[in-house]
């Protein structure tokens, strides 16, 4: 996310600065961060929320020690979580390696676009849940459906991401590299890539959430280990420490995920808001 | 091939991709359990129609479905776009409000199912709360990410003109910031849509998503593929009337 | 669907019980590398088989666990291929798998159902009769044996699903939903039912009533018919495991209810409360004519399925059903008869 250039407040008033030193803005973010736990240990555990309803930060704290030192129902935490996110990997990276050059593709190439493009359009509002039997059908309860139904999430997203970047590109730029007598391929690889290049990653964020998202739908059947296997697992007891335990490492879990995926970004799209 | 309109493209494709329905379901090549013939679908569907499922017409768990999506996108959308305008324009409270809708925004809704059906009960407030918080971050981000593309000239122009903060965000902020706040929305649209089923899973007997979960557990493929053909279909409509919206409202705004 | 040609049964029949497993032509084959069972975690004696490893040491291979939501997972994960035997299965699902068709048989029962689920009223709701059910909010988890129940009772008693809301809900829901006095009924099994009963909850005695209309449910054990074909021995040691279970539950119920509370992570008071409310049907007694019968001459319980079957086409969740032979061969007792020799 590009930073904004100057404060906006400031711009809009257009005060003569005090020389009073601000805090540094992350100080609010771990400042609003800690008021919500001291607000939940304030209402939870009995004092204004019954324990069945909320559960007290200790008590999650107790059910993670739990988890570490004894497992859950026969697995690791570790476990669960590198089985998550093996799912997510082997989807959302084959969602990657197919996605991305089948958009380029109905970009460039009119027919395969005007072809494609409906299936994509289709397949993008269905929600995973839909077709989690069917997968189960073809593929088995194994890790095949969980992947495909990853997959499946974070697919169409990526194609038409990469395809409406490809479209994107100004067409004065592609004339000016021909008249300077680039080749096709020299034209495709330092002029059309690089000028779709911040939409697909773009693209590429917003399908990892959603693939993200769905991880829990993907272990709802027949899984025996995962994040949302365990989620899942402690709905069905009514444990609610673990069900809240299990929530904040799946949203630490995105943000993670998340943040690589935009260091990566800034990383490899350097130029990305200098068009 | 080349010369043909892209219609006529689509058109063939999609006779394509049916004519090999038609084969594959006809020489019985897979079970109807895997994938139900066209006729199978189509006599499906009429019994959907003439007789409903399982208490409801096919229109009324449509409707309940659409209902519940419009609630929740909407109060979802607006709540997030408020919020994001706010975080656009005050770094304190972006910084402040950040944690919580990166923490939210994967987040996958079926994690905290139990948890809505505890606090809120089973009725429509804990379904569309799902939804809500499904729509929130989305529109959130996005309105703040908005904001923060504005160039800040633009900023700087207004306010030597003499314009007063308020007027300022009436006029420059929120207006530059309308075509990614309705990009944002067609965004949230469709994830709000793609959590329609767990939503339904809370206490169901009624809606589209409700439907397709229940014919899936007895394999009742017909039923369910037109579950899915209806849901797959009123999602493009959405999609595309939001377009035509936004396409309009962002002319309008005269970006 | 069986695994032997009938008439070539027969021949067999004294030299199988004499030697055990091993005169059959099949089981000279290599023992499974492994062996997926699809089960449900709940408070019976199979969680004792399977705690101790007798399942494992019956089948000649390692097991892979994998918990189910449903019967009706269990069906998708046997068209799938992903599961060899289905424990505990429900009638409901297994009746709806045999008229689809799907690639499994029957080859014994855990247990018949009976009183274990049973509706439960809202004390406060004052329900005494079944008509006091009208416009009140019941929920069950649809799909299952209590579904099928519930849908029963409303039948038998001229209530339409007009008359009552009937909400679907998974156990867990139902106890969320009973604590915030949002559902009237609910019928389910242990350990929900005894929990809604304490807050609150009476029970409303509909099983037996409903057993005599018809609508018995129990549960099942399925196998994968290419397992079955492939790997008779192992199917055989698993009955066996069952049985030396339940022997267990029978000869010493306090150490059985101890070793199930363990697996099912419940007191042994608990444990030992749930299984008394079942009716766990000896290996025996499932030859006999009342439920599964013997190779040939397949029992009543074929005719239970059937009704369940013709049930679920009235109810629409199934497009037809076939006549009862098929359910009656879809009954493959020669593993049971070879368990019990």
């Amino acid at each position: 996310m590009p930073d904004l250039p100057v404060p906006l407040p400031s711009l809009a008033a257009a005060p003569p600065r005090r020389p009073r030193r601000p805090l540094p803005l992350p100080a609010y973010g771990a400042g609003a961060v800690a008021a919500m736990l001291v607000a939940w240990w304030a209402v939870s555990g009995g004092r204004l929320v019954p324990a069945e309803l909320l559960p007290a930060p200790l008590q999650v704290w107790q059910a993670l020690t739990e988890v570490l030192r004894e497992g859950y129902r026969g697995t690791t935490l570790a476990e669960n979580v590198l089985s998550t996110l093996g799912r997510l990997g082997g989807g959302f990276g084959l969602a990657v390696l197919t996605g991305v050059p089948l958009g380029l593709w109905m970009g460039r190439n009119r027919i395969a676009g005007a072809a494609i493009d409906w299936i994509i359009q289709f397949l993008r509002p269905l929600p995973p849940l839909s077709y989690m039997i069917l997968l189960i059908l073809w593929l088995g309860t194994g890790d095949a459906s969980k992947t495909a139904l990853l997959f499946l999430t974070a697919f169409p997203i990526i194609v038409a991401a990469s395809a409406a970047g490809l479209r994107g590109v100004k067409r004065q730029r592609i004339q000016a590299a021909e008249a300077l007598g680039a080749s096709p391929s020299q034209v495709f690889r330092h002029v059309i890539l690089p000028s779709a290049a911040p939409m697909i990653f773009t693209g590429l964020q917003i399908a990892l959430a959603a693939a993200f998202s769905t991880v829990v739908s993907a272990e709802l059947m027949a899984a025996s280990d995962g994040l949302g296997w365990m989620v899942i697992s402690a709905s069905h007891f009514l444990r609610n420490d673990i069900i809240i335990l299990c929530i904040l490492l799946l949203g630490l879990l995105g943000i993670a995920l998340a943040w690589a995926l935009r260091l990566l970004d800034r990383r490899l799209v350097h130029w990305r808001g200098r068009d | 091939m080349r010369s043909l309109p892209n219609w006529a493209v689509t058109g063939l494709s999609i006779l394509l991709v049916l004519s090999a329905w038609v084969a594959v379901t006809r020489l019985g090549l897979v079970r109807d359990l895997f994938l139900p013939g066209p006729r199978d679908l189509w006599l499906g569907l009429q019994e959907l129609l003439d007789e409903g499922y399982k208490g409801r017409t096919l229109p009324e768990h449509l409707g309940m479905s659409l209902l519940r999506v419009g609630t929740g996108f909407l109060t979802g959308a607006l709540a997030g776009t408020a919020l994001g305008l706010a975080m656009g324009v005050s770094r304190k409270l972006d910084a402040m409000a950040a944690p919580f809708i990166e923490f939210l925004r994967p987040l996958p809704q079926l994690a905290y199912l139990v948890l809505l059906i505890v606090w809120l009960g089973i009725g429509e407030g804990s379904k569309i709360s799902m939804l809500f918080l499904a729509a929130l971050p989305v529109a959130a981000v996005a309105a703040r990410d908005g904001v923060r593309n504005i160039p800040p000239e633009r900023l700087r122009m207004a306010a030597a003109l003499g314009a007063s903060p308020r007027q300022v965000f009436w006029h420059v902020v929120a207006p530059s910031a309308l075509p990614e706040i309705l990009t944002g929305a067609r965004l949230a649209l469709g994830i709000v849509y793609a959590t329609l089923i767990a939503a339904e899973i809370i206490a169901g007997s009624s809606g589209i998503g409700w439907m397709i979960l229940d014919a899936g557990r007895f394999l009742r493929s017909d039923y369910a593929f037109v579950g899915i053909l209806v849901i797959g279909l009123t999602g493009i409509a959405i999609d595309r009337l939001l377009l035509w919206l936004e396409r309009r409202i962002v002319h309008w705004a005269g970006r | 669907m069986t695994a032997l040609p009938l008439t070539r049964r027969s021949a067999l029949a004294a030299a199988a019980a004499a030697t055990g497993a091993l005169a059959l032509p099949r089981l000279s084959r290599a023992a499974p590398a492994k062996v997926n069972v699809g089960f449900f975690t709940e408070a019976k004696p199979t969680m004792i088989a399977k705690g101790q490893g007798w399942f494992a040491e019956g089948v000649g291979a390692p097991i892979t666990w994998t918990e189910y939501g449903s019967g009706a997972e269990i069906n998708t994960a046997m068209v799938g291929g992903s599961c060899d035997i289905g424990l505990a299965t429900g009638s409901v699902a297994t009746a709806a798998g045999i008229a689809q068709g799907l690639p499994f048989q029957v080859i014994g029962l855990v247990d018949n159902i009976g009183p274990a689920e049973e509706m439960t009223v809202r004390t406060a709701a004052n329900i005494r009769s079944p008509a006091d059910f009208k416009g009140k909010k019941v929920a069950t988890p649809f799909g299952s044996t209590s579904h099928f129940r519930l849908l029963g009772f409303l039948k038998t008693n001229g209530l339409s699903q007009r008359d009552v809301t009937v909400l679907d809900m998974k156990p867990a829901a139902i106890q969320a939903a009973w604590a915030k006095g949002e559902i009237d009924a609910a019928y389910v099994w242990a350990p929900a039912k005894s929990k809604i009963i304490e807050a609150g909850g009476t029970p409303f005695r509909t099983w037996d009533a409903l057993d005599k209309a018809g609508y018995a449910i129990a549960d099942t054990i399925i196998v994968h018919n290419d397992f079955a074909k492939a790997q008779p021995a192992s199917v055989v040691g698993f009955l066996k495991a069952y049985g030396k279970a339940l022997g267990m539950w029978r000869s010493s119920p306090e150490e059985a209810a101890k070793l199930v509370a363990q697996q099912a992570g419940v007191s042994p008071e608990t444990a030992m409360a749930e299984m008394k409310a079942y009716e766990f049907v000896d290996l025996p007694a499932q030859t006999g004519e009342a439920w599964l019968g013997t190779p040939g001459k397949p029992g009543k319980f074929a005719e239970v399925l059937k009704g369940t079957a013709d049930f679920l086409v009235e109810q629409r969740s199934l497009r037809s059903a076939p006549p009862v032979g098929t359910f009656g061969s879809a009954l493959n007792t020669h593993f049971l008869q070879q368990a019990v020799a």
